[in-house]
């Protein structure tokens, strides 16, 4: 096990409520979820000592003006730019900086417009996305700015390699949607969905239609962490930072031209070996899913099915409730709500923490829960939570 | 003034680091940046190889007579980009070059029927002419 290893602990929890058009600026939404997490912890704004967030393309608030509205003074902020796994890696960042005895407590938020304001991959200049993004040049003449398109390359190629169908898919969103039907403040909920629907439904782009694409809403979450003999004194229930492990790979940023591994594959050995703990151990999970096929290969290549046989893994119903791996149990990005990730990890605490005691929504008994985070294939950021 | 319908799609900008590629382009050529230390090829091209990380890069012309497969590819139904609307599905492949397998070029298969597209598909190079003065290089199936 790693030094830090269940030192430092989730201790609170927030978000605000997710809607299509929030009317709200980032800062505001950010405030809720931060009051949220306070709250939850039974903590004070002036118990912070730190605050971080991630935006992607400025559609956040920064943190110095988020610690001015809650009217604190933080010694530390830090604003990064980022979307998946960037959750993982800044409690990584407050890990460090906790064990290093700089700071105490650090609450970590990600605020976004991801529907009324700028949308992730729709609405750039293009002139400008060729400038911005490396390789571009090589990317937009030909039409591919979007992520369904450059993780959708990796997909084909590894469906094709490793017998994934599109029913394979189907069965990821369906068992997420399923979740979403116990969860009342989930986009989705009240909008089951079956295969026959799902087979029905044409390709965005293939091999994706719009179930197997993540809900963009605007929403904000946050994440407290502190150590973990500050956290006897929090009102919740700590969950402990067991393990982490961050990952790139690949030249260049999105003209990937190897597609037959992902950056997940390599953080995996890490992330068990830091949390002390094996694959069979963990009993719940948060995986990043802005869309169905990166489930797939995430537990690929975390090892929760062994390659070639993940789409009978997730046939098999193993990602519901009851499953082997019940994941994303409030329904994840795919019909919970988006916030890069940070929506799953809050569910994942509180299904560590045993929130939803004597209702359908619990998975029962669990003690061991990770969390990955996918920037993208060349991108991994991901850790284990145990209560 | 140019007579022919106005191209709206984007147009390779061309900087430092990939004016060679689309100048050549431009003559109906593949050019590739090469480390002259490791001797890889780079693409996209850039200011270093990033096998090596050596700066110091030539060019090698590898002509007009281009073959390639399909190493994974997608096929799009909307457009993400301004004057995509007009050719839809639009079929985007990786395809990897016969002469150095390990360089892959992504760019569209035209002139394709999107249910006929498999990985392991043979292509060729062909250039578009998109403005009086630029061409974009593209894919066709070696088939025909
Ligand atoms: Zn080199």
């Amino acid at each position: 096990m790693a030094t830090y290893s269940n030192q430092c602990a989730i201790v609170g929890v927030g978000e605000n409520k997710r809607s299509r058009k929030s009317g709200a600026t980032p800062l505001h939404m950010a405030l809720t979820a931060a009051r949220n997490a306070l709250a939850d912890a039974g903590l004070e704004a002036n118990d912070l000592d730190g605050i971080m967030n991630y935006s992607t393309g400025g559609d956040s608030c920064p943190s110095h003006e988020l610690a001015t509205f809650l009217g604190c003074h933080p010694k530390y902020v830090k604003d990064v730019s980022g979307g998946g796994s960037s959750t993982e890696l800044l409690i990584a960042d407050a890990v460090a900086l906790i064990e290093a005895g700089m700071l105490n407590t650090v609450l970590i938020y990600r605020s976004m417009n991801g529907s009324s304001g700028h949308q992730v991959g729709r609405g750039y200049d293009p002139n400008m996305l060729q400038e911005m993004l490396p390789g571009g040049s090589f990317l937009m003449p030909y039409g591919t700015a979007s992520p369904t398109q450059w993780f959708g390359m990796f997909a084909t190629r590894h469906m094709q390699q490793t017998g994934i169908t599109k029913e394979h898919l189907g069965h990821v969103c369906i068992s997420f949607y399923e979740h979403a039907q116990r969860n009342p403040d989930a986009f989705l909920h009240g909008k089951p969905l079956d295969m026959e629907t799902y087979l029905a439904t044409p390709d965005i782009s293939s091999p994706f239609n719009i179930h197997d694409c993540c809900v963009e809403l605007d929403e904000a979450n946050a994440i407290i962490v502190t150590s973990a003999a500050n956290a006897k004194n929090c009102k919740s229930k700590p969950v402990f930072i067991a393990g982490m492990a961050p990952r790139t790979t690949h030249s260049n940023v999105h003209y990937w031209t190897q597609v037959d591994e992902v950056a997940s594959d390599y953080a995996a050995a890490e992330l068990y070996r830091s949390a002390g703990v094996k694959p069979e151990d963990i009993q719940v999970a948060a995986i990043y899913d802005c869309f169905s096929w990166v489930v797939l290969r995430q537990l690929e290549a975390y090892g929760f099915a062994k390659r070639g046989e993940v789409g009978d893994f997730v046939a098999a119903g193993n990602l519901k409730m009851g499953g082997l791996l019940p994941s994303n149990t409030a329904g994840g990005m795919l019909s919970e709500g988006y916030t890069h990730g940070m929506n799953n990890v809050l569910e994942l605490v509180r299904q560590l923490r045993h929130d939803y005691k004597e209702t359908n929504r619990q998975v029962k008994n669990c003690e061991l829960g990770i969390a990955t985070g996918w920037a993208g294939p060349d991108m991994a950021g991901a850790m284990i939570l145990r209560n | 003034m140019s007579t022919k319908t106005e191209y709206e799609k984007p147009i390779p900008l061309k900087n430092g680091d990939n004016q060679p590629y689309w100048d050549a382009a431009d003559q109906h050529e593949l050019k590739l940046q090469k480390c002259a230390a490791c001797r890889s090829f780079i693409h996209p091209p850039g200011p270093a190889c990033p096998t090596c990380g050596n700066p110091e890069t030539e060019w090698e012309l590898l002509g007009s007579d281009i073959s390639a497969t399909v190493y994974s590819y997608v096929v799009s139904y909307r457009p993400f980009l301004p004057g995509f609307q007009h050719d839809l599905p639009t079929i985007i492949t990786v395809a990897s070059l016969d002469a150095a397998p390990e360089v892959k070029l992504m760019a569209n298969i035209i002139n394709c029927d999107a249910k006929t597209v498999k990985i392991g598909m043979p292509l060729k190079m062909t250039w578009v002419d998109i403005t009086e003065d630029r061409a974009l290089p593209q894919w066709v199936s070696a088939k025909e």
